[in-house]
């Protein structure tokens, strides 16, 4: 790469290093920001303009349908209080801790299989991503009809290894629900760590894993000390954003349990989209809704800087 | 973007203006239902909201509507149930409402108390045959002596029977169904008829169904689980007896094993399918459970009553559709006029074929009892039909986390009757307070 | 242990030994163990992976009789097109699937184009604000749809965007932006100056040294980004969910679930499954057909951050 490769941020057109090339390009300036603008126009308007929206609503009863009032902070002083939302967050937090190792370790494991790049590997690394590609949504459509008590392939194939009578009704059962939930979850999402693992697998030369071969370290000593420190920074991607879709999980738990039975399945974002448009209380969604935003940057922040780079 | 300041305040008037836009200046004007001609030869476009549920027979009304005049086209616009009211709020705040909505009756009262339904309570008076109207679905759009809504079709909740099984079971289906403890022999003497033979079936998984179908037990006799006027209700759960026998009643039937297990997690995807084929005694349903699609040699060995109270009396659920016209409709004349032909003896006689029952209990004629011989029932008694009229239905009893469905899952599965009803008084308080606020 | 027989690059062959290898790059001899756990993995691979979406590909020529009741070896390999047929019918998948192809594909040419433009600034300009302008690329990467939505259909609806394709277009595409700026950032600051310098001195403006000499070397990018935003959109659930009514505008997810939450009567789960398998299909074209990018995309974004 140029040594020259502008890098924004800088935001003045002072003499950095390599920048004088375009310091004397004056009309640039302004061309580089009308190229931006159409992006930042959708961005103000559909992002922007709604949070800032978000924190008005938030501050009054909107009940949908006819007159609202200012309330206050009293929907945020609601919050400590809302057993309803508590409960979300803690489910959130058990179903993130659950799927989010298993999802890094069996990304690894795929990505390590994947990376000798042998004869077939790429119809390998294919199959992995593939349910990712095709997305929970579905996934979760296809579920619906193989988690069926007597007839669906999870049953069929329990019953066949006889671990069950094949009747269990995955769905009634919060525990059983997560259980399957997750291994869904698995299963279709381990793929894109793979994919972000792969990369930085495959940046590592060869030869530095066969000459340790060479010297008889084992694969768990090569795995240690020669591809770990290389990974630190794709790993922290596939965790940031693992933990961040599990935060904001919606779609499977919709669609499979619709957040039951009663609540018992219920993640934060359904609860939130249940207060909003079942329960019809806005005002009282959008300020848990402001809570979130605040816990997921937070979070991502805590994340970034607990996996930053120690050099 | 001269400047950052200038930035954020662009910003925070985009954010205030639709703030401002949607407060609205109040409400909507109502149509002149007085005016000389209104609801007679109107014209135009007439644009009309559905329930995706109740798609099929509001269709089969508009297709008869477009056939017998061509002043008026209607425009159907079918709207997820689920999301009926919603995008019924948001309609009326942004001020672009349809002409007539064909919304579900439970549902009318929600936006009547604010305001926002037209008076229809003048023409009313001046329609034939409006003391044959379904008391329990008028009511629901009824408030303080003022009608908002006329009832459309019904979906009621019955109790169908299977003639043969009974017969075999040496049950008389016209003595033994009108209490629930004639029910519960009933039950046990098909049960005794074969191993894969059971009593009653229930989709115990499906909140809905569920308080569509055990609700009406309660109110045979004459008591509900919601008291006080709207605005002012609190739950009557606790020490309601009439409630508690029907609790007690399910929970007999389930620890006796009188309904198949499946019926544990059933969520009525396919409601009925066990009844159709003939090994269920009895059926708690709607006409689409039991009747709607089947041949001859099912119907003729089904029979049907309302259903009972724990010792005697009857009543039945009358679910379905209503039909308003919102405040701000243009084109209101043809609205009226649509919904005087919906309520017609000819148009109301038709509805079975599409899964309903008629509104107006003389649409029994001669030929339709003919026809349809086991869509008579409800007609006959109409006016032990009822549904109880709340801000709150929709939390207390459809959601998978509704206190009612919760109440009966944990009586039923649970055997904790008494818990069961002591937590659903607090849920039922809470969510009622909490909407009238 | 190791032979240093010149064996060529990544070809098999047998070692002295007469075990198969597969020579990796240093002629490296690999014992048949690996190879075995290897073609384990693979196999298990394709049992895991492979199956059950093959499963689903049977189930969506079985009727709902024959999925819903307890297999038996007479019935199950009854197979009928007869759902695919019905696609057409009240739950309008037919009508969705279009749908979902208008919306999926216009958010991916508009968000391809935005981003590009947006990639470029950032990427070959400077200006005063470009800190500001992509700290609020940044910033809507933190801020998660789902916590605006509430207030985001409230405005769009004050738009009269709501109940619309060209709505959920524009918000499909600016939830696809950030990444795409990323990407395309990316895409652009890896080219060499010397390219523009040569085509400045030639003469040529902002708009012929992108169409001539940058657009061939961040078509990669561009194939990446338009990919996302398809796959993206196309499964998108929540936002068509809340900002459609009317059935006509459905997409293809929201379809799917009105089917089988029952919407439209009893569920049918050969029509479930033949609807879903209508919805597998482009995402699994479009990615074997465009892996490279894909892979590449996402490889880009996790090294380079």
């Amino acid at each position: 790469m140029s040594a020259a490769t502008p890098r924004t941020g800088a935001g003045s057109t002072a003499g950095t290093r390599g920048s004088s090339r375009y310091g004397t390009i004056t009309h640039r300036s302004s061309t580089g920001l009308l190229l931006v603008l159409p992006a930042l126009a959708f961005i103000v308007v559909f992002v922007m303009v709604p949070f800032v929206f978000a924190i008005g609503i938030s501050f009054t009863n909107w009940p949908l349908v006819g007159a609202f009032r200012f309330i206050g902070l009293e929907n945020f002083a609601a919050i400590p209080g809302d057993t309803a939302f508590w409960k979300a967050v803690g489910y959130t937090l058990l179903y993130t801790a659950i799927v989010t190792g298993p999802i890094l370790l069996v990304g690894y494991l795929m990505a390590v299989v994947v990376r000798a790049n042998r004869r077939g590997s790429t119809v390998l690394r294919t199959l992995f991503f593939l349910p990712y590609v095709i997305g929970l949504s579905t996934l979760s459509f296809l579920l619906v009809l193989e988690a069926q008590p007597g007839s669906g392939a999870v049953n069929l194939l329990l019953q066949g290894l006889g671990i069950t009578d094949g009747q269990t009704a995955w769905f009634t059962s919060g525990p059983l629900a997560t259980a399957l939930i997750s291994l869904l979850v698995v299963w279709g999402v381990s793929g894109l760590t793979m994919v972000l693992l792969l990369a930085g697998m495959q940046a590592v030369p060869r030869e530095v894993h066969e000459s340790a071969e060479v010297d008889g370290a084992t694969w768990w000593q090569r795995e240690r000390s020669i591809t770990l420190p290389m990974l630190r920074r794709p790993i922290a991607m596939s965790l940031i954003l693992s933990v961040i879709g599990s935060f904001l999980a919606f779609s499977q738990f919709f669609i499979l349990t619709q957040g039951g039975p009663g609540t018992d399945t219920t993640p934060v974002v359904l609860a939130i989209y249940n207060r909003a448009f079942v329960q019809l209380q806005v005002g009282s969604a959008t300020a848990l809704s402001l809570v979130l935003v605040l816990v997921v940057a937070l979070v991502t922040a805590a994340q970034f800087w607990l996996l930053r780079e120690k050099d | 973007m001269r400047s950052r300041r200038e930035f954020l305040a662009l910003a925070g008037l985009a954010g205030v203006t639709p703030l401002l836009a949607s407060c609205g200046s109040g409400v909507l004007p109502a149509p002149d239902t007085a005016a000389p001609g209104f609801g007679e030869g109107a014209t135009g476009v007439l644009r009309l909201w559905a329930r995706s549920d109740t798609q099929t027979g509001t269709q089969a009304v508009v297709d008869a509507f477009h056939a017998s005049q061509d002043r008026i086209r209607v425009e159907l616009t079918p709207v997820l149930g689920t999301q009926y009211v919603t995008k019924l709020a948001t309609a009326i705040r942004a001020r672009a409402v349809p002409d007539l909505l064909a919304m579900n009756d439970i549902d009318t009262i929600l936006f009547i108390v604010r305001d926002v339904f037209t008076d229809l309570t003048e023409l009313v008076a001046q329609l034939p045959g409006r003391e044959r109207l379904s008391p329990g679905q008028l009511d629901l759009s009824t408030l303080d002596e003022r009608v908002y809504g006329l009832p459309f079709l019904a979906d009621n909740s019955v109790l169908w029977h299977n003639t043969e099984l009974m017969d075999r079971a040496g049950v008389d289906p016209s003595t033994a169904l009108t209490s629930l403890e004639g029910c519960l022999d009933a039950a046990r003497a098909v049960r005794e008829l074969g191993a894969d033979t059971y009593g009653w079936s229930l989709a115990a998984n499906a909140s809905g169904i569920i308080g569509f179908v055990t609700q009406p037990h309660t109110w045979a006799a004459d008591t509900d689980v919601i008291t006080g006027e709207v605005g002012s209700q609190r739950g009557a759960v606790e020490g309601n007896q009439a409630l508690r026998a029907v609790l007690e009643h399910h929970r007999t039937m389930w620890a006796e094993g009188l309904m198949p297990q499946a019926n544990f997690s059933d969520t009525g995807t396919s409601w009925g399918s066990d009844f159709t084929a003939g090994t269920v005694g009895l059926l708690p349903g709607n006409y689409f459970a039991a009747v709607m699609g089947q041949d001859e040699a099912v119907t003729s060995r089904t029979g049907v009553s309302l259903l009972p109270g724990p010792t005697g009396g009857s009543a039945f659920f009358t679910g379905g559709d209503n039909l308003c016209i919102p405040r701000g409709a243009q084109n209101a004349s043809a609205a009226w006029e649509f919904t005087k032909f919906a309520l017609e003896v000819e148009q109301q006689s038709k509805l079975p074929a599409g899964g309903y029952f008629p509104v107006r209990s003389d649409a029994a004629t001669d030929e339709y009892r003919a026809t349809y011989p086991l869509a008579v029932a409800p007609l006959e008694q109409i006016d032990t039909g009822y549904a109880p009229r709340t801000l709150s239905y929709n939390l207390l009893y459809n959601q998978p986390d509704s206190p009612y469905f919760e109440m009966f899952r944990r009586a039923v599965f649970d055997g904790d009757v008494d818990g069961a009803m002591a937590s659903a008084q607090a849920r039922y308080d809470r969510v009622l307070e909490q909407a009238q606020r | 242990m190791a032979t240093t027989t010149p064996a060529p690059t990544r070809s098999a062959g047998t070692d002295p030994d007469g075990r198969p290898t597969t020579a990796t790059a240093a002629g490296h001899a690999e014992p048949r163990t690996k190879l075995l756990l290897y073609g384990l993995a693979g196999v298990l691979t394709v049992l895991v992976f492979a199956a059950p979406l093959l499963w689903a590909l049977l189930r969506a020529f079985q009727t709902n009789d024959v999925i819903t009741a307890a297999p038996s070896a007479s019935t199950f390999l009854d197979l009928t097109a007869a759902n695919f047929a019905a696609v057409g019918g009240t739950a309008g998948l037919g009508r969705a699937t279009l749908n979902s192809l208008l919306v999926a594909g216009a958010t991916a040419v508009l968000t391809a184009v935005v981003a590009t433009m947006a990639g470029y600034g950032f990427g070959r300009f400077r200006f005063r604000f470009s800190g500001l302008a992509f700290g609020a690329v940044v910033l809507t990467l933190m801020i998660p749809f789902q916590a605006i939505i509430t207030p985001l259909f409230m405005q769009l609806n004050a738009m009269r965007l709501t109940d619309s394709l060209l709505g959920l277009v524009l918000f499909y595409t600016t939830v696809n932006l950030p990444f795409g700026v990323f990407v395309m950032r990316n895409s652009f600051a890896g080219v060499p100056a010397e390219l523009e310098e040569a085509a400045f001195v030639d003469g040529a403006g902002t708009g012929r040294t992108f169409f001539s000499v940058l657009r061939p070397l961040v078509t990669p990018g561009i194939a990446t980004t338009a990919l996302y935003a398809f796959l993206a959109s196309w499964t998108e659930f929540l936002g068509a969910l809340t900002f459609l009514t009317q059935q006509q505008l459905y997409t293809l997810p929201v379809a799917l679930l009105n089917l089988q939450q029952g919407a439209y009567g009893a569920v049918d789960y050969g029509l479930l499954a033949a609807g879903a398998l209508i919805a597998m299909v482009p995402c699994v074209v479009l990615y074997v057909a465009l892996q490279r990018y894909y892979v590449a995309g996402l490889a880009s974004g996790s090294l380079k951050g």
